[in-house]
Protein backbone atom coordinates (compact mmCIF):
# COMPACT_ATOMS: atom_id res chain seq x y z
CA UNK A 1 0.00 0.00 0.00
CA UNK A 2 1.17 3.16 -0.57
CA UNK A 3 1.74 5.90 1.53
CA UNK A 4 0.31 8.62 1.42
CA UNK A 5 1.96 11.28 3.83
CA UNK A 6 4.93 10.52 1.73
CA UNK A 7 6.66 13.17 -1.06
CA UNK A 8 8.46 12.45 -3.46
CA UNK A 9 11.12 14.85 -5.27
CA UNK A 10 10.85 17.86 -7.50
CA UNK A 11 13.70 20.01 -8.99
CA UNK A 12 13.45 23.51 -9.16
CA UNK A 13 14.02 23.97 -13.07
CA UNK A 14 13.43 28.45 -12.60
CA UNK A 15 12.21 31.18 -10.55
CA UNK A 16 10.65 34.33 -11.81
CA UNK A 17 9.87 37.24 -9.90
CA UNK A 18 6.34 38.38 -10.22
CA UNK A 19 6.17 40.78 -7.77
CA UNK A 20 8.22 41.93 -4.99
CA UNK A 21 6.88 39.05 -3.06
CA UNK A 22 5.01 36.80 -5.47
CA UNK A 23 7.61 34.39 -7.37
CA UNK A 24 6.56 31.68 -10.13
CA UNK A 25 8.22 28.18 -9.11
CA UNK A 26 8.85 25.77 -12.50
CA UNK A 27 9.19 22.37 -10.98
CA UNK A 28 9.93 18.88 -12.51
CA UNK A 29 8.06 16.53 -10.13
CA UNK A 30 10.39 12.57 -10.51
CA UNK A 31 6.76 11.15 -11.42
CA UNK A 32 3.71 12.67 -13.24
CA UNK A 33 1.22 14.77 -11.39
CA UNK A 34 -1.52 14.47 -12.86
CA UNK A 35 -3.42 17.42 -11.87
CA UNK A 36 -6.52 19.26 -13.33
CA UNK A 37 -7.00 22.73 -12.96
CA UNK A 38 -8.29 23.09 -9.39
CA UNK A 39 -6.47 20.91 -7.48
CA UNK A 40 -3.91 21.40 -5.24
CA UNK A 41 -0.22 19.74 -3.82
CA UNK A 42 1.33 19.39 -0.69
CA UNK A 43 4.63 21.12 -1.28
CA UNK A 44 7.81 20.29 1.16
CA UNK A 45 9.80 22.64 1.84
CA UNK A 46 13.14 20.46 2.96
CA UNK A 47 13.56 21.05 6.59
CA UNK A 48 10.68 23.76 7.03
CA UNK A 49 7.15 21.98 6.66
CA UNK A 50 4.78 21.34 3.93
CA UNK A 51 1.98 24.02 2.80
CA UNK A 52 -0.78 23.55 -0.22
CA UNK A 53 -0.24 25.26 -3.19
CA UNK A 54 -2.50 25.10 -6.79
CA UNK A 55 -0.61 24.61 -9.81
CA UNK A 56 -1.09 27.56 -11.90
CA UNK A 57 0.32 26.25 -14.96
CA UNK A 58 -1.70 23.99 -18.00
CA UNK A 59 -2.89 20.63 -16.82
CA UNK A 60 -2.40 19.32 -20.09
CA UNK A 61 1.57 19.81 -19.83
CA UNK A 62 2.55 16.52 -17.98
CA UNK A 63 6.14 16.84 -17.32
CA UNK A 64 6.65 20.42 -15.04
CA UNK A 65 4.22 21.93 -13.18
CA UNK A 66 4.32 25.93 -12.17
CA UNK A 67 3.11 26.96 -9.09
CA UNK A 68 2.84 30.73 -8.09
CA UNK A 69 3.46 31.74 -5.03
CA UNK A 70 3.21 34.70 -2.02
CA UNK A 71 5.77 34.46 0.49
CA UNK A 72 3.85 34.80 3.85
CA UNK A 73 4.96 32.80 6.83
CA UNK A 74 7.57 30.02 7.55
CA UNK A 75 7.67 27.12 4.56
CA UNK A 76 7.35 30.03 1.92
CA UNK A 77 9.95 32.18 3.18
CA UNK A 78 12.34 29.36 3.42
CA UNK A 79 11.18 28.35 -0.11
CA UNK A 80 11.73 32.13 -1.04
CA UNK A 81 16.03 31.22 -0.43
CA UNK A 82 15.62 28.11 -2.82
CA UNK A 83 17.13 28.75 -6.43
CA UNK A 84 17.28 26.34 -9.64
CA UNK A 85 18.43 23.25 -9.15
CA UNK A 86 17.30 22.78 -6.07
CA UNK A 87 15.05 20.02 -4.70
CA UNK A 88 11.64 20.24 -2.89
CA UNK A 89 9.09 17.49 -2.06
CA UNK A 90 5.34 17.73 -3.74
CA UNK A 91 2.44 14.95 -3.33
CA UNK A 92 -0.59 15.25 -5.11
CA UNK A 93 -2.82 16.07 -6.49
CA UNK A 94 -5.35 16.37 -3.86
CA UNK A 95 -9.45 17.98 -3.98
CA UNK A 96 -11.50 18.45 -6.78
CA UNK A 97 -11.07 20.19 -10.01
CA UNK A 98 -13.36 22.89 -11.65
CA UNK A 99 -15.90 20.86 -13.46
CA UNK A 100 -15.13 22.20 -16.82
CA UNK A 101 -17.82 19.41 -18.39
CA UNK A 102 -20.40 22.15 -16.63
CA UNK A 103 -18.91 24.81 -17.70
CA UNK A 104 -19.25 23.49 -21.28
CA UNK A 105 -21.65 26.37 -23.45
CA UNK A 106 -21.40 29.01 -21.12
CA UNK A 107 -19.81 32.59 -20.22
CA UNK A 108 -17.44 31.98 -17.78
CA UNK A 109 -16.80 34.80 -15.16
CA UNK A 110 -13.57 34.83 -13.67
CA UNK A 111 -12.52 37.54 -10.78
CA UNK A 112 -9.00 37.13 -9.62
CA UNK A 113 -7.05 38.87 -6.49
CA UNK A 114 -3.90 39.14 -5.65
CA UNK A 115 -1.88 36.21 -6.16
CA UNK A 116 -5.30 34.18 -6.30
CA UNK A 117 -4.77 34.86 -10.05
CA UNK A 118 -2.48 31.73 -9.99
CA UNK A 119 -4.81 28.91 -9.61
CA UNK A 120 -7.43 30.96 -12.00
CA UNK A 121 -4.56 30.35 -14.24
CA UNK A 122 -4.24 26.65 -14.72
CA UNK A 123 -8.36 27.53 -15.35
CA UNK A 124 -7.74 29.52 -17.64
CA UNK A 125 -4.87 28.01 -19.87
CA UNK A 126 -7.42 24.56 -19.38
CA UNK A 127 -10.36 26.72 -21.00
CA UNK A 128 -8.23 28.37 -23.40
CA UNK A 129 -7.09 24.77 -24.50
CA UNK A 130 -9.79 23.56 -25.80
CA UNK A 131 -12.16 27.17 -25.73
CA UNK A 132 -14.24 26.37 -28.62
CA UNK A 133 -16.11 24.23 -26.11
CA UNK A 134 -17.20 27.63 -24.23
CA UNK A 135 -19.01 30.66 -25.22
CA UNK A 136 -16.86 33.32 -23.82
CA UNK A 137 -14.31 33.76 -20.80
CA UNK A 138 -14.26 37.30 -18.74
CA UNK A 139 -11.52 37.53 -16.70
CA UNK A 140 -11.37 40.58 -13.97
CA UNK A 141 -8.58 40.42 -11.91
CA UNK A 142 -7.35 43.54 -9.43
CA UNK A 143 -4.06 43.74 -7.38
CA UNK A 144 -2.95 46.45 -4.43
CA UNK A 145 -0.96 48.34 -6.87
CA UNK A 146 0.60 48.31 -10.81
CA UNK A 147 3.66 46.33 -8.89
CA UNK A 148 1.65 43.67 -7.31
CA UNK A 149 0.05 42.45 -10.72
CA UNK A 150 1.15 38.58 -11.51
CA UNK A 151 1.58 37.64 -15.06
CA UNK A 152 2.67 40.77 -16.28
CA UNK A 153 3.98 39.65 -19.47
CA UNK A 154 0.96 37.12 -20.06
CA UNK A 155 -1.91 39.48 -19.33
CA UNK A 156 -0.95 41.46 -22.57
CA UNK A 157 -1.42 38.02 -24.25
CA UNK A 158 -4.44 36.85 -22.94
CA UNK A 159 -6.25 39.99 -23.76
CA UNK A 160 -5.75 39.93 -27.30
CA UNK A 161 -7.04 36.19 -27.27
CA UNK A 162 -10.12 35.73 -29.35
CA UNK A 163 -13.28 34.66 -27.07
CA UNK A 164 -11.46 36.55 -24.13
CA UNK A 165 -12.50 40.25 -22.42
CA UNK A 166 -10.14 40.76 -19.83
CA UNK A 167 -10.12 43.97 -17.61
CA UNK A 168 -7.71 45.45 -14.97
CA UNK A 169 -7.96 47.43 -11.73
CA UNK A 170 -5.34 48.32 -9.14
CA UNK A 171 -6.45 49.58 -5.57
CA UNK A 172 -3.83 52.31 -5.64
CA UNK A 173 -2.57 53.12 -9.12
CA UNK A 174 0.96 55.13 -9.95
CA UNK A 175 2.67 57.46 -12.33
CA UNK A 176 2.78 54.34 -14.97
CA UNK A 177 -0.65 53.02 -14.07
CA UNK A 178 -3.32 53.95 -17.27
CA UNK A 179 -6.14 51.62 -15.89
CA UNK A 180 -8.56 51.75 -13.67
CA UNK A 181 -8.14 52.34 -10.17
CA UNK A 182 -10.38 50.96 -7.16
CA UNK A 183 -11.09 47.74 -5.74
CA UNK A 184 -11.73 44.44 -7.80
CA UNK A 185 -15.52 45.25 -7.61
CA UNK A 186 -15.38 48.46 -9.68
CA UNK A 187 -15.30 45.98 -12.38
CA UNK A 188 -18.13 44.41 -11.87
CA UNK A 189 -20.25 47.16 -12.53
CA UNK A 190 -21.57 45.94 -15.18
CA UNK A 191 -21.58 42.49 -16.10
CA UNK A 192 -22.06 41.43 -19.83
CA UNK A 193 -22.66 37.84 -19.44
CA UNK A 194 -25.64 36.04 -20.05
CA UNK A 195 -26.87 35.63 -16.35
CA UNK A 196 -29.16 32.60 -17.70
CA UNK A 197 -25.85 30.66 -19.11
CA UNK A 198 -22.91 31.86 -17.16
CA UNK A 199 -20.78 30.60 -14.30
CA UNK A 200 -18.57 32.72 -12.43
CA UNK A 201 -15.59 31.52 -10.39
CA UNK A 202 -13.62 33.81 -7.95
CA UNK A 203 -10.23 33.16 -6.08
CA UNK A 204 -8.31 35.80 -3.89
CA UNK A 205 -8.02 36.74 -0.61
CA UNK A 206 -11.45 36.01 1.53
CA UNK A 207 -12.43 39.90 1.96
CA UNK A 208 -11.93 40.18 -1.52
CA UNK A 209 -14.00 36.61 -2.24
CA UNK A 210 -16.84 38.14 0.33
CA UNK A 211 -17.38 41.65 -1.55
CA UNK A 212 -17.25 39.64 -5.30
CA UNK A 213 -19.78 36.79 -4.10
CA UNK A 214 -22.19 40.01 -2.30
CA UNK A 215 -21.91 41.64 -5.95
CA UNK A 216 -22.40 38.60 -8.07
CA UNK A 217 -25.68 37.72 -6.05
CA UNK A 218 -27.12 41.24 -6.31
CA UNK A 219 -26.64 40.98 -9.79
CA UNK A 220 -28.48 38.03 -10.59
CA UNK A 221 -25.78 35.07 -10.33
CA UNK A 222 -27.28 32.11 -9.28
CA UNK A 223 -25.98 30.51 -6.22
CA UNK A 224 -24.93 27.08 -7.75
CA UNK A 225 -23.15 29.14 -10.20
CA UNK A 226 -20.75 30.69 -8.78
CA UNK A 227 -17.72 28.79 -7.68
CA UNK A 228 -15.35 29.94 -4.37
CA UNK A 229 -11.88 28.75 -3.88
CA UNK A 230 -12.03 28.21 0.00
CA UNK A 231 -8.57 26.99 0.77
CA UNK A 232 -8.41 26.43 4.48
CA UNK A 233 -5.59 24.98 6.64
CA UNK A 234 -5.31 21.81 4.02
CA UNK A 235 -2.25 20.37 6.07
CA UNK A 236 -2.88 16.40 5.28
CA UNK A 237 -4.62 17.27 2.09
CA UNK A 238 -6.40 13.54 2.40
CA UNK A 239 -9.39 14.51 4.33
CA UNK A 240 -8.35 13.13 7.72
CA UNK A 241 -6.10 15.47 9.46
CA UNK A 242 -9.38 17.61 10.69
CA UNK A 243 -7.77 21.38 10.11
CA UNK A 244 -9.37 23.01 7.15
CA UNK A 245 -12.96 21.67 8.28
CA UNK A 246 -15.47 24.57 6.83
CA UNK A 247 -19.11 23.88 7.88
CA UNK A 248 -19.95 20.16 6.66
CA UNK A 249 -16.79 20.11 4.72
CA UNK A 250 -13.12 19.69 4.37
CA UNK A 251 -11.73 21.91 2.15
CA UNK A 252 -9.04 19.58 0.70
CA UNK A 253 -11.44 16.47 0.08
CA UNK A 254 -14.88 17.99 -0.50
CA UNK A 255 -13.19 21.47 -2.39
CA UNK A 256 -11.03 23.39 -2.19
CA UNK A 257 -13.24 24.90 -4.86
CA UNK A 258 -16.82 24.70 -3.41
CA UNK A 259 -20.20 27.02 -5.19
CA UNK A 260 -21.50 29.47 -3.06
CA UNK A 261 -25.01 27.30 -2.57
CA UNK A 262 -22.83 24.60 -0.81
CA UNK A 263 -21.37 27.20 1.84
CA UNK A 264 -24.19 29.83 2.20
CA UNK A 265 -25.78 28.34 5.27
CA UNK A 266 -22.21 28.28 7.08
CA UNK A 267 -21.34 30.86 9.99
CA UNK A 268 -18.65 33.26 8.53
CA UNK A 269 -17.61 31.26 5.84
CA UNK A 270 -15.04 33.29 4.78
CA UNK B 1 -11.93 -20.57 38.94
CA UNK B 2 -11.57 -16.89 37.89
CA UNK B 3 -7.31 -15.96 38.29
CA UNK B 4 -7.94 -13.09 40.13
CA UNK B 5 -4.77 -11.99 38.83
CA UNK B 6 -6.28 -11.16 35.60
CA UNK B 7 -8.73 -8.89 37.22
CA UNK B 8 -6.50 -5.69 35.56
CA UNK B 9 -7.22 -6.70 32.32
CA UNK B 10 -11.10 -7.09 32.99
CA UNK B 11 -11.77 -4.03 35.02
CA UNK B 12 -14.87 -2.34 35.76
CA UNK B 13 -14.94 0.31 32.93
CA UNK B 14 -12.42 1.19 30.11
CA UNK B 15 -9.10 2.32 31.17
CA UNK B 16 -8.22 5.86 31.50
CA UNK B 17 -6.81 5.77 28.03
CA UNK B 18 -8.47 4.29 24.81
CA UNK B 19 -7.20 1.77 23.13
CA UNK B 20 -7.36 4.03 19.20
CA UNK B 21 -3.43 5.18 20.01
CA UNK B 22 -2.37 1.20 19.26
CA UNK B 23 -3.46 2.06 15.88
CA UNK B 24 -3.55 5.79 15.25
CA UNK B 25 -0.37 6.37 17.20
CA UNK B 26 0.10 9.28 19.51
CA UNK B 27 3.25 9.97 17.88
CA UNK B 28 4.98 8.60 14.69
CA UNK B 29 7.03 8.68 11.41
CA UNK B 30 5.26 8.65 8.40
CA UNK B 31 7.51 9.61 5.96
CA UNK B 32 11.16 11.60 4.92
CA UNK B 33 13.13 13.25 2.43
CA UNK B 34 14.37 12.60 -0.18
CA UNK B 35 14.75 9.08 1.11
CA UNK B 36 11.14 7.69 1.20
CA UNK B 37 9.95 5.64 4.43
CA UNK B 38 7.38 3.28 3.93
CA UNK B 39 5.74 1.11 6.98
CA UNK B 40 7.61 -1.64 8.50
CA UNK B 41 6.07 -4.58 9.10
CA UNK B 42 4.04 -5.10 12.03
CA UNK B 43 3.90 -7.54 15.14
CA UNK B 44 1.04 -9.44 15.66
CA UNK B 45 -0.84 -8.63 18.84
CA UNK B 46 -3.60 -9.09 21.19
CA UNK B 47 -5.43 -6.42 22.76
CA UNK B 48 -7.27 -8.28 25.55
CA UNK B 49 -9.94 -7.01 27.69
CA UNK B 50 -11.15 -3.96 25.40
CA UNK B 51 -14.50 -2.26 26.30
CA UNK B 52 -17.63 -1.72 24.18
CA UNK B 53 -17.02 1.59 23.88
CA UNK B 54 -13.97 1.60 22.76
CA UNK B 55 -14.71 -0.78 19.91
CA UNK B 56 -17.19 1.15 18.56
CA UNK B 57 -14.68 4.50 18.87
CA UNK B 58 -12.34 2.00 16.44
CA UNK B 59 -15.04 2.54 13.99
CA UNK B 60 -14.77 5.99 14.13
CA UNK B 61 -11.29 6.08 13.13
CA UNK B 62 -11.70 3.58 10.47
CA UNK B 63 -14.15 5.64 8.62
CA UNK B 64 -11.15 8.51 8.99
CA UNK B 65 -7.92 6.48 8.13
CA UNK B 66 -9.36 3.72 6.05
CA UNK B 67 -12.47 3.96 4.43
CA UNK B 68 -11.98 7.39 3.11
CA UNK B 69 -10.31 8.14 -0.21
CA UNK B 70 -6.68 7.49 1.19
CA UNK B 71 -6.38 4.74 3.45
CA UNK B 72 -3.50 5.34 6.31
CA UNK B 73 -0.94 2.11 5.65
CA UNK B 74 0.72 2.39 9.09
CA UNK B 75 -3.36 2.38 10.81
CA UNK B 76 -3.89 -0.38 8.48
CA UNK B 77 -1.12 -2.98 8.96
CA UNK B 78 -1.87 -2.21 13.05
CA UNK B 79 -4.88 -3.23 12.55
CA UNK B 80 -4.67 -6.32 10.61
CA UNK B 81 -1.97 -7.58 12.73
CA UNK B 82 -3.77 -7.07 16.36
CA UNK B 83 -6.77 -9.48 17.71
CA UNK B 84 -9.50 -7.63 19.72
CA UNK B 85 -10.55 -9.62 22.53
CA UNK B 86 -13.72 -7.65 24.51
CA UNK B 87 -14.55 -7.44 27.94
CA UNK B 88 -18.19 -6.83 29.66
CA UNK B 89 -18.32 -3.79 31.72
CA UNK B 90 -19.35 -4.76 35.24
CA UNK B 91 -19.60 -1.76 37.10
CA UNK B 92 -20.34 1.42 35.27
CA UNK B 93 -19.24 4.73 36.60
CA UNK B 94 -21.01 7.96 36.76
CA UNK B 95 -19.22 9.23 34.06
CA UNK B 96 -19.96 6.49 31.72
CA UNK B 97 -23.24 7.18 29.13
CA UNK B 98 -22.85 4.63 26.53
CA UNK B 99 -26.82 4.16 26.92
CA UNK B 100 -27.19 7.51 25.46
CA UNK B 101 -25.09 7.02 22.77
CA UNK B 102 -27.10 3.80 21.53
CA UNK B 103 -24.32 1.34 22.84
CA UNK B 104 -24.07 -1.21 25.55
CA UNK B 105 -21.75 -1.88 28.22
CA UNK B 106 -20.48 -5.12 26.32
CA UNK B 107 -19.45 -6.11 23.05
CA UNK B 108 -21.97 -7.46 20.82
CA UNK B 109 -19.25 -6.36 17.50
CA UNK B 110 -15.95 -5.30 17.04
CA UNK B 111 -13.93 -7.48 18.30
CA UNK B 112 -12.93 -11.17 17.36
CA UNK B 113 -14.07 -12.55 20.76
CA UNK B 114 -15.89 -11.38 24.08
CA UNK B 115 -15.75 -12.32 27.81
CA UNK B 116 -17.43 -12.44 30.37
CA UNK B 117 -16.38 -13.13 33.83
CA UNK B 118 -18.21 -15.62 35.60
CA UNK B 119 -18.10 -16.63 39.09
CA UNK B 120 -16.11 -20.18 38.25
CA UNK B 121 -14.27 -18.81 35.18
CA UNK B 122 -14.86 -16.53 31.88
CA UNK B 123 -17.47 -17.18 29.24
CA UNK B 124 -16.10 -16.53 25.48
CA UNK B 125 -17.96 -15.48 22.84
CA UNK B 126 -16.89 -15.88 19.82
CA UNK B 127 -17.11 -12.65 17.05
CA UNK B 128 -14.44 -13.63 14.23
CA UNK B 129 -12.89 -16.80 12.61
CA UNK B 130 -9.78 -15.48 14.08
CA UNK B 131 -11.79 -15.79 17.61
CA UNK B 132 -12.20 -19.08 16.47
CA UNK B 133 -8.98 -20.03 15.55
CA UNK B 134 -8.09 -19.00 19.04
CA UNK B 135 -10.02 -21.17 20.53
CA UNK B 136 -8.75 -24.13 18.76
CA UNK B 137 -5.65 -22.83 19.41
CA UNK B 138 -7.30 -22.84 23.26
CA UNK B 139 -7.71 -26.40 23.35
CA UNK B 140 -8.40 -28.38 26.76
CA UNK B 141 -8.28 -24.84 28.53
CA UNK B 142 -11.86 -24.30 26.66
CA UNK B 143 -14.93 -26.25 28.17
CA UNK B 144 -18.88 -26.37 26.96
CA UNK B 145 -21.06 -23.86 28.14
CA UNK B 146 -23.88 -24.03 29.79
CA UNK B 147 -27.18 -22.83 29.67
CA UNK B 148 -27.49 -21.81 33.44
CA UNK B 149 -23.79 -20.04 32.71
CA UNK B 150 -25.72 -18.03 29.61
CA UNK B 151 -28.50 -16.58 31.33
CA UNK B 152 -26.10 -15.75 34.47
CA UNK B 153 -24.13 -13.53 32.16
CA UNK B 154 -26.98 -12.36 30.39
CA UNK B 155 -28.40 -11.04 33.57
CA UNK B 156 -24.54 -9.37 34.64
CA UNK B 157 -25.58 -7.57 31.28
CA UNK B 158 -28.67 -6.46 32.50
CA UNK B 159 -27.73 -5.39 35.96
CA UNK B 160 -25.17 -3.10 33.71
CA UNK B 161 -27.58 -1.81 31.92
CA UNK B 162 -29.59 -0.67 34.62
CA UNK B 163 -27.18 0.70 36.16
CA UNK B 164 -26.43 2.91 33.39
CA UNK B 165 -30.42 3.45 33.36
CA UNK B 166 -29.92 4.92 36.63
CA UNK B 167 -27.10 6.88 36.16
CA UNK B 168 -28.39 8.72 32.75
CA UNK B 169 -32.36 8.14 33.69
CA UNK B 170 -33.03 10.95 31.19
CA UNK B 171 -32.74 10.82 27.31
CA UNK B 172 -31.87 13.40 25.43
CA UNK B 173 -32.89 14.98 21.99
CA UNK B 174 -33.00 11.59 19.65
CA UNK B 175 -31.54 13.90 16.93
CA UNK B 176 -28.61 15.63 18.03
CA UNK B 177 -27.33 16.65 14.80
CA UNK B 178 -30.67 18.51 14.03
CA UNK B 179 -30.49 20.03 17.92
CA UNK B 180 -26.99 21.20 17.57
CA UNK B 181 -27.46 22.55 14.29
CA UNK B 182 -30.65 24.43 15.50
CA UNK B 183 -28.34 26.05 18.15
CA UNK B 184 -25.48 27.28 15.27
CA UNK B 185 -26.82 31.02 15.83
CA UNK B 186 -27.24 30.76 19.98
CA UNK B 187 -23.71 31.63 21.19
CA UNK B 188 -25.03 32.40 24.86
CA UNK B 189 -25.62 28.61 24.82
CA UNK B 190 -21.97 28.23 23.67
CA UNK B 191 -20.68 30.35 25.86
CA UNK B 192 -22.60 29.73 28.54
CA UNK B 193 -21.34 26.22 28.25
CA UNK B 194 -17.51 27.35 27.50
CA UNK B 195 -17.00 29.36 30.07
CA UNK B 196 -14.84 27.05 32.65
CA UNK B 197 -13.21 25.29 29.90
CA UNK B 198 -9.57 26.08 30.52
CA UNK B 199 -8.70 24.86 27.04
CA UNK B 200 -6.06 22.04 28.77
CA UNK B 201 -7.27 19.71 25.22
CA UNK B 202 -7.43 17.34 27.98
CA UNK B 203 -10.99 16.14 26.57
CA UNK B 204 -10.24 15.85 22.99
CA UNK B 205 -7.14 14.20 23.44
CA UNK B 206 -8.36 11.74 26.02
CA UNK B 207 -11.23 10.60 23.48
CA UNK B 208 -11.30 7.60 21.87
CA UNK B 209 -12.72 9.35 18.43
CA UNK B 210 -10.91 12.38 18.10
CA UNK B 211 -9.11 11.60 14.65
CA UNK B 212 -7.39 15.06 14.06
CA UNK B 213 -3.62 15.22 13.69
CA UNK B 214 -0.82 17.49 13.08
CA UNK B 215 1.68 16.58 10.09
CA UNK B 216 5.47 18.47 11.11
CA UNK B 217 8.65 18.11 9.21
CA UNK B 218 12.45 18.44 11.07
CA UNK B 219 15.47 18.21 9.72
CA UNK B 220 17.54 15.87 10.63
CA UNK B 221 21.09 14.80 9.95
CA UNK B 222 19.88 12.57 7.55
CA UNK B 223 17.27 14.30 5.93
CA UNK B 224 14.00 15.56 6.75
CA UNK B 225 12.07 13.70 8.98
CA UNK B 226 7.65 13.95 8.96
CA UNK B 227 6.01 13.18 12.32
CA UNK B 228 2.04 12.88 12.76
CA UNK B 229 0.91 13.87 15.84
CA UNK B 230 -2.10 13.84 17.81
CA UNK B 231 -3.88 17.36 17.70
CA UNK B 232 -6.92 18.99 18.97
CA UNK B 233 -9.37 21.70 17.32
CA UNK B 234 -9.16 23.41 20.62
CA UNK B 235 -5.77 24.23 19.91
CA UNK B 236 -5.38 28.37 18.92
CA UNK B 237 -3.32 27.53 16.18
CA UNK B 238 -5.41 24.98 14.65
CA UNK B 239 -7.44 26.21 11.72
CA UNK B 240 -4.61 28.90 10.90
CA UNK B 241 -3.07 29.29 7.63
CA UNK B 242 -0.27 30.38 6.47
CA UNK B 243 0.33 34.43 6.40
CA UNK B 244 -1.53 34.14 10.26
CA UNK B 245 -5.34 34.43 8.88
CA UNK B 246 -7.33 32.30 11.52
CA UNK B 247 -11.22 31.49 10.63
CA UNK B 248 -11.17 29.68 14.26
CA UNK B 249 -9.52 32.08 16.48
CA UNK B 250 -12.23 32.81 18.91
CA UNK B 251 -12.20 30.39 21.01
CA UNK B 252 -15.81 29.79 20.94
CA UNK B 253 -16.08 28.87 17.50
CA UNK B 254 -13.68 26.11 18.76
CA UNK B 255 -15.45 24.90 21.12
CA UNK B 256 -18.41 24.48 19.12
CA UNK B 257 -16.19 22.90 16.39
CA UNK B 258 -15.92 19.64 18.66
CA UNK B 259 -19.61 19.63 18.93
CA UNK B 260 -20.52 20.01 15.20
CA UNK B 261 -17.76 17.55 14.05
CA UNK B 262 -18.88 15.13 16.84
CA UNK B 263 -23.07 15.12 15.96
CA UNK B 264 -23.47 16.90 13.48
CA UNK B 265 -21.00 16.46 10.60
CA UNK B 266 -19.96 13.19 11.27
CA UNK B 267 -23.33 11.47 11.44
CA UNK B 268 -24.30 13.26 8.60
CA UNK B 269 -21.53 11.67 6.71
CA UNK B 270 -21.38 8.42 8.06
CA UNK B 271 -24.28 7.47 10.04
CA UNK B 272 -23.38 8.05 13.24
CA UNK B 273 -22.17 10.05 15.84
CA UNK B 274 -18.42 10.16 16.86
CA UNK B 275 -19.18 9.91 20.55
CA UNK B 276 -19.56 6.74 21.88
CA UNK B 277 -20.37 7.93 25.76
CA UNK B 278 -17.15 6.95 27.31
CA UNK B 279 -16.96 9.90 29.38
CA UNK B 280 -13.38 10.44 29.66
CA UNK B 281 -13.92 13.93 28.74
CA UNK B 282 -16.15 14.58 31.75
CA UNK B 283 -13.56 12.92 33.95
CA UNK B 284 -10.58 14.52 32.87
CA UNK B 285 -12.08 17.79 32.59
CA UNK B 286 -10.47 20.38 35.20
CA UNK B 287 -13.18 22.84 34.15
CA UNK B 288 -16.32 19.93 35.45
CA UNK B 289 -17.82 20.44 32.25
CA UNK B 290 -19.86 17.53 31.40
CA UNK B 291 -20.64 16.97 28.12
CA UNK B 292 -24.22 15.33 28.83
CA UNK B 293 -25.60 18.74 29.89
CA UNK B 294 -24.56 20.22 26.99
CA UNK B 295 -26.75 17.55 24.90
CA UNK B 296 -29.45 17.23 27.31
CA UNK B 297 -30.05 21.21 26.89
CA UNK B 298 -30.03 21.55 23.47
Amino acid sequence: MSNPYQPFKAKILNISDETPNIRTFVLEPEQEVRFLAGQFVELTVPGFGEAPFTPSSSQFERDRIEITIMKVGRATTALFKLGAGDMVGIRGPYGNPYPLNKFEGKEIFIVGGGVGLAPLRALFLALAHEINKYKKIYLRYGARSPKDIVYKKLIPEWKKMKGVDLDLSVDVGDETWKGKVGVVTILLKEIPCDLKNSVAVVCGPPVMMKFVTRRLLEIGFPDDMIYLSMEKNMSCGLGQCGHCRLGPYFTCKDGPVLTWDQIKDIKDPF
Amino acid sequence: MADKSLEWGLGHIRASEPIKGFFFSPREKVASFPEKFEPEDQKKRILFGVKACDLSALKVQQKMFLEGNFRDPFYDARLKNTILIAADCSEPEDTCFCNLMGNKPYATEGADMTLSVLDEGYLFEVMTGRGNELIDLGGDAFGPVTDAQVARRDENHKAAVDKLNRINPRSWNPDLAKAIEGKIQDEAFWRRHAESCVECYGCLLACPTCFCFLLYDEAKQTGVERTKVWDACYMAAYARVGGGANPKAEFLKRFMNRFFCKFVHFKNEHGFYACTGCGRCIKGCMGKIDIRKVLAEL
